[in-house]
């Protein structure tokens, strides 16, 4: 048996302040994950418990939340073994709750479009056809392109908990630097001016969250150390 | 959508009465489940008109009493708390709070008739007892050696080196480990 | 297929006389909101959801200039910090060196908490104000350390008396 400590808000009665919840659930009935416990307390246990989910395999970042701790996505964080502790679990932290387990992203979303997070170019490729890319060029964006957007790790950084307005975040620095590494996008310039001041890239202060809670073991921090590097002369 | 529930409140108007248009054939033939439309009942469903604006306009008020999600009180202790970084901004903020603070203090002691010269402070901490300049000087050197030895590893974050996980994480624990007994070094061996 | 479905029976709702809360024209009033709602970008409302964050303007004084200038300050800072422990105190120069860069590295470093705490939005008073005082402190503590060097030891000597009081 194990028992779950869960956040609790319910925007139907805002005036009544947010408490946590506890369900104790049989971990024999049980799939692994954290994602199949609260499944299960929502199915069995507790119909109005909301969150967030979808691909339950680690590759939509809609579960994501902050479990004993640390943010990671649901479905890919095993329900600790050991009966005695509790499981704690609370939304991505310092979000706008919209209800029990779910964060408002939309600031994050916004940000993720002041990014320009397409290719820009102003020369067609040399041949007519596709813009070629060498193999070593590809390989850049390898550690890159995998972020699923999931937020784990801008709302794990204290930066930007409390610049969430004016700081980018490591996922949308990480997404910047994507499209900064690219060898076939041309408007790397613009890309570097746009996070030429003193608030969108440089309220990071290696904190190095980030790169610990990445839940696809990606490393933002990384990512802005090389930007910052690319952009000091 | 509004206009979607006219269509099946529409639908299941139509259905209550045989229609040339609802044949079972022409039924089958569209895919409409002609079964289920006639076993459904009326009811009528009230719909409130709401321009983009309004839809807004509620947004922005339930926006208004969204709580904000706990942070430090929940978040990992051995990274808020612990951190190397915000023991850097607390090291380095406590040693030139002392410095700014000693400096004035240094400008304007002529005129106050207190003396802050090397020589008097250098009496002063002689005639301290053994533990408490023991304590003093722990107190100043701890800070000074843990921002000094996180600044280097600061640095080589920012030349791009020592980005693993382990790599972070392990340092972090050598850096509290090496700043005291490196404090402890400083403060009673030097 | 839904469509036609959907507008074949509509005309058959229209047709017959028992609708009262609908009517062809009241349903092509809905069809026309729903176009404006999602085609004509100018009938939205102000606020947006789906507009990208503002980008702040471009000043490396404040971004790239000054990270480096910080970077380098503080690379500067390890050599001049080790180097009183192996010679057991400075020359005059180095120290006063050596002290206009700790000057310089603290101001940088209060300057960081300031923009990170006191966010210029919500508190434009306050930041101007903290910020200005900053200015001042430094300068002020730039003259003490000035007087310090000059008139007195300097500032490896003093600890290292300090120290071995």
């Amino acid at each position: 048996m194990k028992t779950f400590q869960i956040y609790r808000w319910n925007p139907d009665t805002p005036t009544e302040k947010p408490r946590m919840q506890s369900y104790t659930l049989d971990l024999n009935k049980t799939g692994p994950m954290v994602l199949d416990a609260l499944i299960r307390i929502k199915n069995e246990l507790d119909p109005t418990l909301t969150f967030r989910r979808s691909c339950r395999e680690g590759i939509c970042g809609s579960c994501a939340m902050n479990i004993n701790g640390t943010n990671t996505l649901a479905c890919l964080c095993r329900i600790p073994a050991e009966d005695a502790a509790e499981t704690k679990i609370y939304p991505l932290p310092h979000t706008y709750v919209v209800k029990d387990l779910v964060p408002d992203l939309t600031l994050f979303y916004k940000q993720y479009k002041s990014i320009k997070p397409y290719l820009q170019r102003d020369t067609p490729s040399p041949d007519g056809k596709e813009y070629r890319q060498s193999k070593a060029d590809r390989r850049k964006l390898d550690g890159l392109y995998e972020c699923i957007l999931c937020a784990c790790c801008s709302t794990s950084c204290p930066s930007y908990w409390w610049n969430s307005e004016e700081y980018l975040g490591p996922a949308i620095l990480l997404q910047s630097y994507r499209w900064l590494a690219d060898s076939r996008d041309e408007r790397t310039q613009e890309r570097y001016d746009a996070l030429n001041n003193s608030m969108s890239l440089y309220r990071c202060h290696t904190i190095l969250n980030c790169t610990r809670t990445c839940p696809k073991g990606l490393n933002p921090g990384l990512a802005i150390a090389n930007i910052k590097k690319e952009m000091s002369f | 959508m509004i206009a979607q529930r006219l269509g099946t409140t529409a639908l299941r108007r139509v259905a209550a009465k045989p229609d040339a248009f609802f044949t079972a054939n022409s039924a089958a033939r569209l895919g409409l489940a002609s079964s289920q439309m006639s076993m459904m009942q009326t009811r009528p469903v009230a719909t409130q008109k709401l321009t983009p604006v309004d839809g807004d306009a509620i947004l922005a008020k339930q926006r208004l009493q969204r709580p904000v999600s706990p942070h430090l009180e929940i978040y990992d202790k051995k990274q808020t708390w612990f951190g190397g970084s915000a023991w850097q901004r607390i090291t380095g903020a406590g040693f030139s709070g002392g410095l700014y603070v000693f400096a004035t203090a240094y400008l304007v002691a002529p005129a106050i008739g207190w003396h802050l010269e090397s020589a008097s402070i250098a009496a002063a901490v002689a005639a301290l007892p053994l533990a408490l300049k023991g304590g003093l000087k722990f107190f100043i050197a701890w800070p000074f050696v843990f921002h000094s030895i996180n600044g280097v590893r600061h640095l080589l974050f920012d030349l791009g080196k020592g980005f693993s996980r382990t790599n972070i994480i392990r340092t972090g624990w050598y850096l509290w480990g090496a700043s005291i007994v490196g404090g402890l070094y400083v403060a009673f061996f030097l | 297929m839904a469509s036609i479905a959907r507008s074949a029976l509509l005309k058959q709702a229209a047709s017959a006389s028992k609708f009262s809360n609908t009517s062809m024209a009241q349903v092509r009033r809905h069809d026309e909101q729903l176009q404006l709602l999602y085609f004509d970008p100018s009938n939205r409302s102000p606020h947006v959801v789906n507009d990208p964050a503002p980008v702040p303007p471009t000043s490396p004084s404040h971004g790239s200039y000054h990270w480096t200038f910080d970077r380098l300050i503080a690379a500067s800072l390890i050599p001049l910090t080790v180097a009183p422990f192996a010679a057991g105190s400075l020359n005059p120069t180095m120290d006063a060196v050596l002290a206009a860069m700790i000057l310089i590295h603290s101001h940088t470093g209060f300057q960081a908490i300031i923009v990170d705490y006191i966010p210029t939005k919500r508190l434009p008073k306050t930041r101007k104000a903290f910020m200005w005082g900053l200015n001042v402190a430094t300068a002020v503590v730039g003259l003490a350390l000035y007087e310090f060097e000059t008139t007195d030891v300097g500032l490896t000597e003093t600890i290292k008396r300090i120290w071995q009081a």
